[in-house]
């Protein structure tokens, strides 16, 4: 049999990979392929490498990235994925990139899409951003990276808290959590529609310390009265208190989001996990039924000619 | 003209048949009393590890399948086994998220095989070829992460117990049974929920509770026969090699005395032995997949889960 995939061009580099663009011969599709640095890391195959094998094998959806073989060449381990030419991060930094509330409707309608499938697979993404959500040629988002997800944990196993880009960082991850849910995923998904709403982060601390500053202040410090025991976190006593935006100052912030779009984000921005609203709430709230309706993701014109 | 590029396409057979385990094991092992005999050494020596690094019975159990399942493809030494399970609890321990660091497992196992000096050189040289091992114990399972990901035996255990509202004693019992499974090829033959279900079933009769009833099967809708195929596979375990098993030494308090007759009236009892239909070596010899040892020297080597790449794939030949 001949090579099946070609590497053409390399587009990207990480700590345990190389990105490649390529084709697949058989179908003359494009192609990515991820290149595994096998051989240089203290502790073997990076962990980042096998989850994300083990999840994009479990996860076959229109709104998560395909990954389409995992082939062994020159003993160098290689996993092809879907070829996906842009991200939500270039488009918003894109400044000849005009999109409206209507396209901003269909990428989140599409990214909750992939996220509650990711959900009802007892899977955790923890890395979502906008850099994270892939577009397709034709339009269509596809969540990537599953370098750090896991499995939902039993009730008795501990988890880091550091996971989750510093910006898109949910508030019981910056309180050092040990135990979490879904809701850290559903919270980056709320930051990820302000900004694009404002087309700049909404969050973006300098550190991990500046970054409870800027989300409490932004949003208000949590108190015991609506997240019951929040003071219990060892570094709660350090903060500064903030209230909670009133609805005034956030249509000021806000100034084109209607009052469903705000209680959209409201809903997925809500401190207290256990009150934070779950995929479903979000793919059924009001926000999705009012008009506009999502633009066509094919007709979002986001690729230069 | 330059040689043509190899290229391999394997497709994932996560479980085997017992003729097709025997049949691929004569290509990677030449001796399989020493195999048999290093594996319950193996066992123990993961059982140290685990127990000293304070990992649980799913990671212990996920290594065994690995080191079971290397040895299908890659052939049998010994003087390298314990650094191939030493790679292997290292894989397993990512596979479950129990994540240890390289260099705490690869020093410990240098000291449970009795090296006190361990030099920085000697430590270095182990991990690398621990790496080495890694990537071929996952070649040997076609890089198929669906298998030991969440479903584990001891989990099982407790759910079906817990469903069929048996008793304490019994899904203790059930869960040492268990430990001495993994000794067994059964665990390359059947998924952990059909083993966990096997293993209460025997637990129900020993302890003589008889709440096993035909209805107990539908539990997570196993099949009938897969379930007592395996029970004959682990009753007969018991009779045949009873000084092997480590359930003789923990037998808890409340259970009645275990010995290789009770194992006997219990096989005796439950009518002619159930075996699932197999597959006869000129069957197996016509898959490749099985017929030969692994070559890891082909260029490209394509690990594929779906039948329907392998179809495809097939068309687009035929069409060249």
């Amino acid at each position: 049999m001949s090579m099946e995939y070609s590497k053409e061009k390399k587009v990207g580099e990480g700590t345990y990979a190389v990105v490649y663009l390529g084709t697949q011969h058989a179908t003359s599709k494009r192609i990515a392929v991820k290149e595994i640095k096998t051989s240089e890391f203290k502790d073997g195959l990076d962990m980042s490498a096998i989850r994300e094998v083990k999840y994009l094998q479990e996860l076959i959806h229109p709104n998560v990235i395909s990954l389409i073989d995992i082939f062994m060449a020159y003993d160098n381990l290689n996993l092809v994925l879907e070829f996906l030419p842009s991200d939500l991060e270039v488009v918003i930094k894109d400044s000849s990139v005009i999109f409206n509330a209507a396209d901003i409707k269909s990428w989140m309608l599409m990214t909750l899409r992939g996220i509650h499938h990711v959900h009802r697979n007892f899977i955790l993404h923890r890395d979502l951003k906008p850099n994270n959500l892939l577009i397709s040629p034709d339009g269509i988002i596809k969540l990537a990276d599953f370098g750090l997800a896991r499995a939902v944990p039993g009730p008795r196993e501990i988890l880091t808290s550091n996971v989750v880009t510093r910006w898109y960082r949910a508030p019981e991850l910056l309180f050092g959590a040990k135990h979490y849910t879904y809701a850290v995923d559903i919270w980056s998904v709320g930051v990820i529609f302000a900004e694009l709403m404002l087309r700049i982060p909404y969050l973006p601390g300098k550190d991990d310390v500046d970054q409870m500053e800027v989300t409490f202040r932004a949003l208000g410090t949590p108190t015991d009265r609506e997240w019951p025991d929040v003071s219990t976190f060892p570094t709660y006593n350090k903060l500064q208190v903030y209230p909670p935006p009133s609805r005034d100052e956030l249509r000021k912030r806000f100034i084109a989001a209607t009052e469903n779009a705000l209680d959209f984000m409201c809903g997925m921005l809500e401190m207290n996990p256990t009150k934070r609203w779950n995929a479903i709430e979000c793919l059924q709230s009001d926000y999705f039924k009012e008009l506009p309706p999502p633009s066509d993701p094919a007709d979002i014109k986001i690729f230069h000619d | 003209m330059s040689p043509p590029f190899e290229s391999q396409l394997c497709l994932s057979r996560p479980y085997l048949t017992k003729n097709q385990i025997t049949y691929t094991q004569r290509n990677t092992i030449n001796d399989r009393r020493t195999y048999n005999q290093k594996k319950l050494s193996i066992l123990n020596f993961l059982s140290e590890l685990c127990l000293k690094l304070e990992l649980p019975r799913k990671t212990l159990e996920t290594s065994m399948y690995f080191y079971q399942r290397y040895h299908l493809f890659n052939n049998f030494e010994t003087e390298l086994c314990y650094t191939i399970a030493t790679s292997c609890l290292i894989l397993s321990c990512k596979q479950v998220e129990t994540f240890k660091k390289v260099n705490d497992i690869a020093t410990l196992s240098l000291q449970i095989r009795n090296m006190i000096k361990i030099s920085t050189d000697t430590l270095d040289s182990l991990k690398k070829m621990l790496y080495q091992i890694e990537i071929r114990i996952l070649e040997a399972c076609n890089f198929d992460y669906r298998i030991n990901n969440n479903v584990h035996i001891d989990e099982y255990i407790v759910k079906i117990g817990k469903i069929l509202k048996f008793d304490y004693n019994v899904c203790e019992l059930a869960w040492l049974i268990a430990y001495d499974v993994l000794k067994l090829d059964v665990i390359l033959m059947v998924p952990p929920p059909t083993i966990a279900m096997a293993t209460l079933k025997l637990a129900d009769a020993l302890c003589d509770q008889r709440n096993w009833l035909p209805g107990s099967y539908d539990v997570l809708g196993a099949q009938k026969d897969l379930v007592d195929d395996i029970f004959f596979h682990i009753i007969n375990f018991y009779i045949n090699a009873f000084d092997l098993c480590d359930l003789k030494y923990h037998i808890p308090p409340d259970i009645v005395p275990i010995s290789v007759e009770r194992f006997m009236e219990i096989k005796s009892k439950m009518g002619p032995e159930v075996t699932m239909p197999d597959l006869t070596d000129g069957d197996i010899k016509f898959d490749y997949f099985l017929e030969k040892s692994r070559d890891f020297t082909t260029q490209e080597r394509r690990y594929i889960l779906s039948n329907e790449v392998m179809k495809e794939e097939d068309n687009a030949l035929k069409n060249i």
